[in-house]
């Protein structure tokens, strides 16, 4: 009769899956210690960091550490980083946390093992200063991470527009242009003069934030309280900014959005703000483009774009073992195996004049010399302080311009809307 | 156009080619973008950007494909989700059922208060529940396990205000009352009465959870944290790890990801859109 | 034209209460003798609750702990990223009400629930008619009604922000070839909502139709059997049959459309993309709702759980006035011809 055999159905289906449900529980595995003398450290990252062949040599080394890794998407990694901080259970043993999230994390210490007490005291002088800088606390007792890879700076252009344009395409000219922003400005409006229809850059956000990340004092003082308004580093960065917008020169794009990967292949701008990364990116995103990029340094000198620390939640049962690992994996040999394997920029500086950095070429970049052109930037920059809200801050600022780019606001009304919203931010 | 007698029920008209032009062409809309999906998935990343945009295939899905594999447990993670969703479904159908067949027919104190209640819950975001509901998987020690995702979807406020308010209708009272008169208790009644009743709605609702449970991505991510527990939706996301996307790889995962519900409906669409036409024994 | 009463009681949801089946029949006592009485009446009065008993046993742990949770939480001052959690009464309450941005979020929402609802409904209402009748290819029309719902949300958000780019996505070259000229879909208001409004529809009319579909399926043929004997058209029919026949789902579809509508977070946020505009709903918040607002002070700016959670209980003011609003209103539809 259909009503038994409904049931029927029903109650095999719930008992099958509550089953299975449960026999899939406890297969997965809960304890990272037993008795055997075993320890298994768990890493979380974002991204391919280039450790997977380090992790074979450390276990090799060391028989009793099994590592496992987790790889999550960027935002929803540090997102659950925060909650699984804030509910005490369910972070890796060592975490990666990148730049744009890091003063986050600064801000409550006790949340981390402070590295200062594991043996980390000994090594500040294998980073670069700023690099160190970031992982402290704001009264500098707490470490709470080490260093992996930096992304250094310098200017991606397309010489074929340069050249439409009458500009120099020589990387050594190009570079000569603009010593100071001011300088890229001025280049820009004679850019725009010669071509019609293209654009100078993608987007004015980049060039804010490189302006304000040159300075050694940004938005906000070491007592935690946003300077915005009174640091003229950063009313002098957005003012030229807002020039270059209202010139016309920034192509108005999001980064990272479908349209932005569009446009490198489509030449429709000529210059970006370049990280080391973002040379990979471009390559594998328009690659009938070879041969007409080329990288040229950036204007002010200093720059870095992303790099990250790997940390270890106060959560985790084996501190001494994970730092121990996490003091491996960011020593100068193995960053530079990381380098030698994914291309991500070592934060050891100690490696900058290693031929193997300073030799690196792309051709697609008409064979640029990007190892010599990003660890000069790197070099450059002096350490500056970054305070809780680092990234909102910044972003708030950067929406100000990007309503001056939509149309949407004069840049007094926007300057206006960021400083009020600053204040909300506080 | 002509009255067209069919089997016992009468549906007036016979449709006529506007109404299978307008049909083919939700049809179109409904399914393009999975369509997309598929194309950019069998390309290159820059095929998203391009203008036009293509519109045929390309040669890349395999490639593709086997990249999905290897960056994801993706078999494990289509597993899990199998496992949630379906035991997600079952449960909130039969559960929904009984308790929507109680509101809706039996009469008890407190009823109207208790359904307010239920109806009430629906009304709060719920995006900020992840965070007592991650204390208690801690509590429970249920973190990073199925049962953290299975459990708090067992039961939902859709599911028992949808049943409710289609058993108030479609159950007649009277089969009820003449089950009473033969003297059969309640559960005899539910059994025997209230389910086959329930079926057309209960195929809906358990569809419509299905897909849903499948779907989720919010609270799986937060509570799952080992590859090998991934569902199918926590998976995908991790193929945007790193700084840059690539959105063919992404896409090839979610269609991926959406085979097994295409295949799901292949096999038993004619079952499930059966039973919503079987309708309440009408005259 | 005469109609046969429909079974079961006709009515909607919270006003009109059935005839409880729980009368005794008067045989019963006669037949069986005393202790089966007994046994009757103690079915009749403990299995309501055990029916509903293991729905609230989870929906409590589950459902009700979070709520009360955020409720609690509501009224400190409380970071995911300190451990300090000062109680604050009211004050989450009163930042809020003062806070443009929230009033900001809500105008957005009700202007993106009326766009994204009224059509859609309207269509889904008209789509299950059609599907309704005998039609060739029927389970195949049907099942693919369901095709918005089987796409996961990564690819409608990569796929709809392609569709809607500014300068290479397909809408704007489709409006080029046209000869109307681009539009810059993120930046405006209006075409931000519309854009938005059109994913929601595109998402869940379907869905809609197939719930609308199960119900028509209730109605009585005959009704349509007489109608067309008498000569009505198909709409006359939609109108003064089908329509109030199947009013109480319609009612319900319309309560639950503006529970969920009211709280529409996925199709803005990935809306914009990435970056600091997918949280703020654009650089001017043009497309911002409330649940986007919540999430921005929720996770981020600082983690503020308490200030969301108190968002969170504002909403559910909101949405029981507009959930009662549109019940009133749709209630009006005629139940009798």
């Amino acid at each position: 009769m259909r009503a038994t055999r409904t049931r029927r159905t029903l109650a095999i289906g719930l008992a099958a899956g509550v089953l299975v449900a449960g026999a899939a529980a406890c297969s997965s595995d809960g304890g990272s210690g037993d008795d055997t003398g075993q320890t298994t450290l768990t890493i979380g990252l974002f991204g391919d960091f280039g450790f997977g062949p380090l992790y074979e040599e450390y276990m090799a080394m060391h028989p009793e550490i099994t590592i496992e890794e987790r790889i999550a998407e960027f935002a929803d990694h540090h997102t659950n980083l925060t909650q699984r901080l804030a509910t005490g259970s369910g972070a890796a043993d060592i975490e990666a946390v990148e730049v744009g999230f890091i003063s986050q994390f600064t801000a409550v210490p006790d949340r981390f093992h402070n590295l200062l007490e594991l043996g980390a005291d000994q090594l500040e002088d294998r980073w670069l200063d700023w690099k160190w800088q970031q992982a402290l606390s704001q009264d500098e007792s707490a470490l709470i991470g080490l260093g992996t890879d930096v992304g250094g700076m310098g200017v991606c252009y397309r010489t074929d527009l340069f050249e439409a344009a009458g500009l120099p395409i020589d990387r050594a000219e190009v570079s000569a242009l603009w010593p100071d922003w001011d300088d890229y400005v001025d280049v820009g409006r004679d850019y725009l003069a010669a071509t019609d229809g293209s654009f100078f850059f993608e987007s004015s956000g980049q060039m804010f934030r490189a302006m304000v990340e040159q300075a050694p004092v940004g938005v906000y003082d070491t007592e935690n309280n946003i300077i915005a308004e009174s640091n003229p580093a950063v009313t002098d960065a957005w003012d030229t900014t807002v020039e270059a917008i209202e010139a016309g020169m920034s192509n108005r794009l999001d980064a990272f959005t479908p349209e932005w990967t569009a446009a490198f292949g489509q030449g429709t701008f000529a210059t970006i703000i370049c990280p080391a990364w973002m040379t990979a990116y471009i390559e594998t995103n328009a690659p009938e483009a070879s041969g007409l990029w080329d990288v040229a340094a950036v204007p002010g000198g200093a720059g870095n774009m992303g790099g990250s620390h790997l940390v270890l939640p106060a959560q985790g049962d084996h501190p001494e073992e994970a730092y121990a690992l996490i003091e491996w994996l960011t020593a100068p040999e193995q960053q530079l195996k990381v380098f030698q394997e994914t291309g991500n920029f070592p934060s050891t500086p100690e490696l900058y004049d290693d031929p193997e950095m300073t030799g690196l070429r792309k051709e697609y970049f008409n064979n640029a010399p990007i190892g010599e052109i990003f660890t000069e930037s790197a070099l450059e920059i002096e350490p500056q302080y970054q305070g809780p809200l680092q990234g909102d801050v910044l972003a708030t600022i950067g929406q100000g311009l990007g309503r001056i780019e939509d149309g949407a606001q004069t840049p007094e009304e926007a300057w206006e809307q960021v400083l009020a919203d600053l204040e909300s931010l506080a | 156009m002509s009255a067209v007698r069919l089997g016992h029920r009468v549906r007036g008209y016979r449709p006529g080619r506007l109404a299978y032009l307008t049909l083919l062409a939700v049809l179109f809309f409904s399914g393009f973008p999975l369509y997309f999906s598929l194309i950019v998935a069998s390309q290159d990343n820059s095929a998203l950007g391009r203008i036009p945009p293509p519109l045929l295939p390309g040669s890349n899905l395999l490639a593709n494909i086997r990249r999905v594999f290897d960056t994801v447990p993706f078999e494990a993670a289509l597993l899990n989700s199998a496992i949630v969703a379906s035991t997600i479904t079952l449960s909130v159908v039969l559960f929904a059922t009984l308790a929507g067949f109680a509101f809706a027919k039996l009469a008890f104190r407190g009823r109207t208060v208790l359904l307010l209640l239920v109806v009430a819950t629906m009304m709060v975001p719920t995006q900020l529940g992840v965070v007592p509901l991650y204390l208690m998987m801690t509590e429970l020690g249920w973190t990073d396990t199925l049962p953290a995702v299975i459990v708090p979807g067992l039961v939902n406020a859709f599911g028992v205000f949808f049943m409710t308010q289609y058993l108030r209708e479609a159950l007649p009272t009277e089969l009820l009352d003449a089950g009473r008169i033969d003297g059969a208790a309640t559960h005899r009644l539910f059994w025997h009465v209230v389910l086959p009743a329930a079926r057309p709605a209960a195929a809906v609702l358990g569809m419509l959870t299905f897909l849903t449970a499948w779907n989720d991505y919010f609270w799986p991510l937060i509570v799952l944290s080992s590859p090998e527990n991934y569902t199918v939706q926590v998976a995908l996301s991790n193929l945007r790890s790193g700084y840059i996307t690539d959105y063919s790889l992404v896409l090839t995962g979610t269609v991926l990801a959406t085979v097994p519900l295409l295949v799901v409906f292949v096999v038993l669409g004619k079952q499930i859109i059966g039973g919503i036409m079987q309708g309440a024994v009408k005259g | 034209m005469t109609t046969a009463p429909p079974t079961g009681p006709v009515g909607s949801i919270l006003e009109h209460s059935p005839r409880p089946v729980d009368q005794p029949p008067g045989e019963l006592r006669d037949r069986r003798g005393p202790g089966r009485w007994r046994l009757w009446r103690l079915d009749r009065a403990v299995s309501p609750y055990l029916y509903v008993t293991p729905f609230f046993l989870l929906f409590a742990a589950f459902g009700l702990f979070p709520l009360g949770y955020t409720a609690w939480v509501s009224m400190h001052d409380w970071s995911l990223l300190s451990d300090q959690h000062p109680f604050v009464g009211l004050a989450n309450y009163r930042e809020l009400v003062a806070d443009p941005y929230f009033w900001n979020a809500l105008k957005n929402t009700i202007s993106i629930l009326l766009l994204g609802t009224v059509p859609q409904l309207l269509l889904a209402l008209l789509l299950a008619n059609l599907l309704s009748r005998r039609l060739r290819g029927q389970s195949f029309f049907r099942m693919g009604m369901l095709l918005p719902n089987v796409a996961s949300v990564v690819a409608v958000a990569v796929i709809f922000s392609q569709l809607f780019g500014r300068d290479f996505g397909l809408i704007n070259w489709l409006l080029e070839q046209f000869g109307v000229g681009r539009i810059n879909w993120q930046a405006g208001t209006a075409s931000s909502h519309i854009a938005i409004a059109v994913m929601i529809t595109w998402k869940w009319t379907g869905y809609n139709a197939l719930i609308y579909l199960a119900a028509m399926q209730a109605v009585p043929g005959d009704l349509y059997e007489s109608a067309t004997l008498d000569g009505a058209s198909p709409l006359r029919q939609l109108r003064s049959i089908t329509i109030p026949m199947i009013r109480p789902t319609i009612i319900f579809t319309v309560i639950v459309s503006t529970i969920y509508g009211l709280q529409v977070f996925a199709e803005p946020q990935l809306f914009a993309g990435s970056g600091q505009d997918s949280v703020t709903g654009g650089a001017s918040r043009q497309f911002q709702t409330l649940t986007l607002y919540l999430y921005e002070h929720g996770f981020h700016r600082g983690f503020q759980f308490g200030y969301a959670a108190a968002t969170a209980w504002v909403m559910f003011g909101i949405i029981v006035l507009a959930a009662a609003a549109n019940y009133l209103l749709v209630r009006r539809i005629r139940s009798t011809t």
